[in-house]
């Protein structure tokens, strides 16, 4: 009697699992729109590296959306994806900097969808409360050591750093301008306390009365750490979207002005700008544009 | 009952034949695991080593993937100089602390303290390097202060964490095997006339030697593959080690980078791990061989 009791609840065990790990990974059913269904294809899009972890965010969903469509995303920068976009290999190309307006890269249109900003971050006993580009440039190359140099109080800068290869690195030492002339690395130095994560950055500055990071904007938990202002303005939402704060970038696509794009690539335009990739750009901790 | 036993009596030859082949099966999967994981990391991280130049890349004083620059004598120099230190001031602080719970404190303290060690080695080191981080990095800032560096994470919170990680390892390794060494040594040596330290020093520890060896060399093996509680306390700048300086170790020089790194430097991590893994190896069998035969000999 027991072991037909222990058997039967075993088998009820098993088809409990099995049932929960159905709903878990099973296939999702299509909730495909009429419209929609008529799209098929390739859409082929790349350039920025940057953008990686979004667009990655944006091509799952828009393929689950869109069973036929595959949207190829080549990851090599964004100048060769204006590049490529200007020669028609992409029809989409991911930038995540502003087209240059020295001529070489007219006749493409460039459509933020995302801001991404960069707040440099101090601990809260620091009375320093705003840097400028070039004080910036001068802590991270080791010039100014000590924080009186730029206005807080005598004691020696603790420079906070991420690891090499991290997105946000390139991206501030691009923006501050702390990349060495024809090399790729950044002049960042080298005794720089390093972390391997956001979540690092603002802990070792919480801890750390001396210490300057740079981290995500959206990270910033500022009753732990205190934003420093760049070049007089104040990163928030507001200065974000106006333009004023200047230590971030906009992620953008890149289109040829004028050009009829296919259903798809059109569909997946629309997509990242509409309602649902404004959602799964929030959801990558970036600031939307409408 | 007479039936039942004599059916158990013959289901037990084809259950003993299926434990045997369990337990073989459990043995190989152990010496498999060993071989499959030298073979992988021989594999992934000797072609990087070779790209680079194995000049370059284990005596390179410069690691900067930016630029292509894979060296990475500061990341040995540190591991060593950390597990250096940590074992230097654990080893003997385990051996007293040994020595005491078992020959010195009465059984119900001791016991009690054995306990609380115990409990010690079992903590995760994710909360080690908390407690380092909110403890021992504030500490040191005021001796960086004192002494006109930046305050940071540095090599010495680092071994300090790794001291107090790798004591109860020691400890407890050391207290058993003190315990196996026979009651008579210690009479033995007391009925000749030696006092009670003597005895300790001269007849029991050297007895327990081989265990104490086994303990330190799990220490020192548990020192160098931290990583977690590592990168919470050490700064994790990549510069040739001083003790009140950001230091990276070899585990953390390959945890911190491997998430964004491709190519020939997501290769060169691999490398690390090779190195790491010889370094493991080596010092295993030079500490046991070298301080057991020590022992053998005396």
């Amino acid at each position: 009697m027991k072991k037909t009791l222990s058997i039967a609840s075993l088998v009820v065990l098993l088809v409990v699992v099995g049932a929960v790990l159905v709903a878990c990974f099973g296939t999702p059913k299509d909730n495909n729109n009429d419209d929609n269904a008529a799209l098929s294809g390739t859409v082929k899009t790349g350039g920025s590296t940057s953008v990686e972890k979004v667009m990655n965010a944006l091509i799952y969903q828009f393929q689950g959306e869109n069973r036929d469509v595959t949207v190829n995303y080549e990851m090599n920068g964004s100048g060769d994806g204006i590049k490529n976009t200007i020669s028609g290999l992409y029809e989409i190309g991911h930038s995540s900097r502003e087209l240059k307006k020295d001529g070489s890269e007219d006749g493409l249109t460039a459509t933020a969808y995302a801001i991404d900003g960069i707040a440099l971050v101090v601990n809260q006993k620091n009375t320093t409360t705003a840097l400028t580009t070039e004080q910036v440039k001068d802590i991270y190359t080791g010039k100014i050591k000590n924080w009186k140099e730029v206005g807080g109080a005598d004691a020696l800068i603790t420079v906070v750093t991420r690891e090499a290869s991290s997105g946000t690195r390139s991206a501030f030492a691009e923006i501050v301008g702390l990349e060495k002339a024809d090399a790729p690395e950044t002049a960042i130095v080298a005794n720089a306390t390093t972390c391997e994560n956001t979540g690092a950055i603002q802990t070792t500055v919480s801890q750390n009365a001396n210490a300057i990071g740079y981290m995500s904007y959206s990270d910033v938990d500022s009753t732990k750490i205190t934003p420093l202002s760049y070049n007089g303005v104040a990163p928030s939402e507001a200065t974000l979207k106006d333009g004023t704060y200047t230590l971030k970038r906009e992620f953008y696509l890149v289109t040829k002005t004028g050009a009829q794009l296919s259903p798809a690539a059109q569909a997946f335009a629309d997509f990242v700008r509409g309602e649902d990739g404004r959602k799964i750009v929030a959801a990558n901790k970036l600031l939307p544009i409408e | 009952m007479q039936n039942s036993i004599a059916r158990a009596g013959k289901s037990k030859a084809p259950l003993e034949k299926i434990m045997n082949v369990l337990f073989l099966v459990c043995g190989l999967a152990a010496v498999v695991s060993v071989v499959l994981i030298s073979l992988y990391m021989v594999l992934s991280g000797a072609p990087a080593i070779a790209k680079i130049g194995p000049l370059q890349f284990l005596a390179g004083q410069i690691w900067n993937p930016e630029a292509k620059e894979f060296g990475i004598l500061p990341l040995i120099l540190s591991s060593v100089t950390a597990t250096g230190l940590a074992v230097v001031v654990a080893v003997p602080a385990a051996l007293c602390v040994a020595v005491f719970l078992t020959q010195i404190a009465g059984k119900r303290l001791a016991s009690a303290l054995l306990f609380l060690v115990e409990l010690l080695a079992g903590i995760p080191s994710v909360v080690y390097g908390l407690l380092g981080a909110i403890l021992i990095v504030p500490l040191v800032f005021q001796a960086q202060t004192a002494l006109g560096l930046p305050m940071s994470g540095s090599l010495l919170s680092a071994s300090i964490v790794l001291v107090i990680m790798i004591l109860p390892t020691i400890i407890s390794v050391s207290v058993s095997s003190i315990h196996a060494v026979p009651r008579q040594y210690n009479d033995v040596s007391l009925a000749l006339g030696s006092s009670k330290m003597q005895s300790i020093v001269r007849a029991v520890i050297p007895a327990a030697k081989s265990g104490i060896v086994s303990g330190i060399v799990l220490g020192v093996g548990r020192a160098i593959g931290e990583t977690m509680a590592v990168m919470m306390v050490a700064g994790n700048a990549p510069i040739m080690p001083e003790f009140l300086k950001p230091a990276r170790l070899l585990t953390v020089g390959i945890s911190m980078e491997w998430a964004y790194s491709s190519g020939i430097h997501r290769e060169a991590l691999f490398g690390i791990g090779l190195v790491l893994f010889a370094f493991i190896m080596v010092i295993n069998v030079l500490l046991s061989t070298i301080l057991k035969k020590g022992g053998a000999r005396k």
